[in-house]
This record gives structure tokens, C-alpha cells and sequence, in this order.
């Protein structure tokens, strides 16, 4: 009994720490975005393959985001990263607005939608130290046609039941969360297969 | 209650282990923020901030106003630099910094890997010199501090490293070395009285020019102060 509980304590303990290391260490978050009907395996998501080209002349895309001022504390990785994660999340939900139809697409979308915010809102926070000028760079920089399109694609999927509130799980963003209350229980109008 | 305890000692002392593991891989930038001798660049030259300076007084180098004005100066990516972020230029510096380190520390001792390390250490005395020519007011801000802190650091080092070397640099080389070093040091000596730099500011394993300076001189004013 002794050696049983011990064995029951270690593999518990290897359990949380493996899913502490999978969550945090690897950033595999969508492992955690609640499953069900909707969502899929976000590791089979064709869509992130399907918008590589997407990702690849970047610099020639005049609307993705661009810094408005040369007075500003944005370094270039945060800014190559605004960059690459809105031309993704462009293709995924503009160029391909059927995408988030499928279950597997839909899990790394959702996941993808995740991890867009949180990058807006760490530079935001960066942003703060330096006052109201960068504040506003960061929003500017955040607002480029692309992005203005990702919002309206957002709210397109919202109001049309693409995108609901139980897709997120706990760890729905800020901004999008209003949205989706907004157009609680509204029904999927994904073509059926 | 002893059963108890040995009971969950191992389990306790592994998950703690690997709390610490993990925890610190993802409250690494968090915490760099607050070390920021590791947020401006861990090489074995020394990054030179110090791991007890206010979080206040040391911010991001590659985003200070002064390397805006500086890198371009020390780096040259020709026509090239215009469509590049200063920031960016910063990183290469970096990164050069470390290959250098690198070579130096485990390459087979050449001539090249020496004057890789003079090389740097002008590099860096370069970008220092630009920084303290600034309006001293400038080194107020936090990022430009920890950028002076960074570079200043970086020479230091870097000299030490090529003068160090085998086979030794040549004597015109160290003569500039030894020229840009004492005109960091006067610098150094006026921004300790200026209060714009404070021992603190420094790591544990600063170079000893740095930290005699530091120890020296003393504060007679604070122009940062408004």
C-alpha cells in the first residue's frame, strides 16, 4: 500500500509537470481548447499548410502592419511577430473564410485567435512604461488594413455562429469575449458537408 | 506522521524541482525584465547589468533612443540600413558579440579569433563613445542607461579578452583599445558624479575599471531629476 501511494504520487507528479512543460514550455495550448463536435485536433488543421505562402513575401504585403513613427520602442522581433501572426491569421479567416468550418481548423483558429491577442496585449503592457505616444504607436501599428479585416472577419464569424463562446474554454481573450456574448446562441452557418 | 512525511518528501522535492524548471522557463522574460544583466544579452563577455539595479533605472537597450542614433554609426549595412530597425542593427551587434565569444572561448587560439575579440571590443567602444557624446539628459532614460551600461561593459571586456590573447594583438591595435577605454573612463567618472549612472547599475562581474570608477567617484548631483 505504502509503495502503491508513493507510485500513485510520483505519477501524478510526472503527470502535471509533462502537461505544465506541454502548456508552458512548448506552448502547445490548443492540447487544452475544449473538445467535442466543434473542435478537432489542431495539429491536423490543413489550413496552417494550406497559408505558408502567406507567410513567405511578407515585406511586399504594403497592408500588414507598419510603424507610423521612427520615435517608438517596438523592437524588430515584436514587430516581425505583428507582422507574420496577422498575415496567418489573414489567410485563416479572410482568404480562406470557409476554413474555420472544419473541426480540426477551427481548434488551430481558435487557438491562433488566442495567441494574436495575448501578443497585443503584451506589446500594449510594454507599451505603458513609455506613456500615451507609445501607447498609441502600438495601437496604430495594430491597425493596419489587415488587422481592421481579421476584425471584421472575427465579428462575421461571430454573428454567424462560426465562432461561439464554449470554443474558447477558459481561456478566451478580452476583446473577443464581449463579441461573442454579443451573439449568444446564434446558429452555425458552416455549409454542411 | 514521519511515514507521512518521507511519504511525499520525493514527490514534494521533484515537483518543486521542476516548478523551479518550468517556472523559470516561462517567467524568464518577467524576471529578465527585473535582472536586466539578462535582458541585455548573457555572453561570456559580460553583459554588464546588474542583477540588483532598480528595474526602474535599467530597461531595453535595443529599443533606446540612443542606439536609434548610435548603431548605424558602428554598423555598417550600407544602403541596407535605412529599410532595417535599429533595433535590428542592435541585435546583430549582439550577435556578432557572441560569435566572437564563442570563437574565443572554445576555437583553437589563432590570430582571427583575437582579432575578432579587438575587433568587438571597437565595435562596442564605438557604439559607447557615440552614446556618452550624447546629450547627457538622454542617458536619463532607462533604455538608453542599459544600453551605456551594455556597451560600456562589452568593451571592457572584449579589450580585456584581445589584450589577454595568444598570439597578442598588434601594438597599434591596443594602442587605440587603451585610447578609446580612457576616453569611456573620463565618460564613466562625470555620469557617476552626474547620478545618471549608479554602482547598482553594474553586475557582480563587471570589469574592474568599471567598478573602481564606480567605487571612486561619488555622486555630487542628479541632473536626471526634474
Amino acid at each position: 500500500m505504502y509503495l502503491l501511494k508513493r507510485a500513485a504520487v510520483v505519477v501524478g507528479g510526472i503527470f502535471v509537470g509533462a502537461n505544465l512543460l506541454n502548456y508552458f514550455v512548448l506552448g502547445h495550448a490548443g492540447d487544452y481548447l475544449p473538445g467535442g463536435e466543434r473542435m478537432g485536433e489542431w495539429k491536423a488543421a490543413k489550413i496552417r499548410e494550406a497559408c505558408y505562402p502567406a507567410l513567405e513575401s511578407i515585406e511586399r504585403d504594403g497592408q500588414l502592419p507598419k510603424l507610423s513613427t521612427d520615435r517608438h520602442r517596438v523592437a524588430w522581433r515584436d514587430l516581425t511577430r505583428t507582422q507574420e501572426m496577422t498575415a496567418a491569421l489573414n489567410c485563416y479567416l479572410v482568404t480562406h473564410p470557409n476554413a474555420i468550418c472544419e473541426r480540426n481548423n477551427r481548434a488551430y483558429i481558435v487557438d491562433f485567435i488566442n495567441r494574436y491577442f495575448a501578443t497585443f496585449d503584451e506589446m500594449l503592457d510594454i507599451a505603458k512604461r513609455y506613456g500615451d505616444a507609445e501607447i498609441s504607436t502600438v495601437r496604430n501599428l495594430w491597425d493596419s488594413p489587415r488587422n481592421r479585416a481579421i476584425n471584421a472577419a472575427l465579428i462575421r464569424d461571430a454573428s454567424s455562429g462560426r465562432l461561439i463562446k464554449a470554443d474558447f474554454g477558459w481561456s478566451m481573450p478580452t476583446a473577443m469575449k464581449s463579441m461573442l456574448d454579443q451573439y449568444k446562441g446564434t446558429s452555425d452557418n458552416c455549409p454542411k458537408a | 506522521m514521519g511515514e507521512v512525511l518521507s511519504l511525499i518528501r520525493a514527490p514534494a522535492i521533484a515537483f518543486f524541482g521542476g516548478f523551479l524548471v518550468v517556472g523559470g522557463w516561462i517567467w524568464a522574460p518577467q524576471i529578465s525584465s527585473y535582472l536586466p544583466g539578462f535582458s541585455s544579452g548573457v555572453s561570456s563577455a559580460g553583459s554588464g547589468g546588474s542583477w540588483f539595479a532598480d528595474s526602474n533605472r535599467l530597461g531595453r537597450p535595443e529599443t533606446a533612443p540612443v542606439v536609434r542614433t548610435c548603431i548605424f554609426r558602428v554598423i555598417d549595412l550600407g544602403s541596407d540600413a535605412r529599410k532595417i530597425e535599429p533595433s535590428a542593427g542592435y541585435f546583430i551587434l549582439k550577435a556578432g558579440s557572441l560569435s566572437a565569444t564563442v570563437t574565443s572561448q572554445f576555437g583553437k587560439p589563432n590570430a582571427r579569433a583575437e582579432n575578432q575579440s579587438a575587433f568587438m571590443a571597437g565595435k562596442w567602444g564605438e557604439l559607447a563613445g557615440c552614446i556618452y557624446a550624447q546629450d547627457d539628459r538622454e542617458l536619463c532614460d532607462p533604455d538608453s542607461r542599459a544600453a551605456m551600461v551594455e556597451a560600456t561593459t562589452k568593451f571592457f571586456a572584449f579589450a580585456k579578452q584581445a589584450q589577454a590573447s595568444n598570439p597578442p594583438i598588434s601594438a597599434g591595435d591596443a594602442r587605440v583599445l587603451e585610447n578609446i577605454g580612457d576616453r569611456l573612463l573620463n565618460a564613466l567618472k562625470n555620469h557617476r558624479r552626474y547620478g545618471t549612472l549608479a554602482p547598482s547599475d553594474f553586475g557582480a562581474f563587471v570589469p574592474s575599471e568599471i567598478t573602481r570608477v564606480m567605487r571612486e567617484e561619488t555622486q555630487t548631483r542628479d541632473i536626471c531629476k526634474r
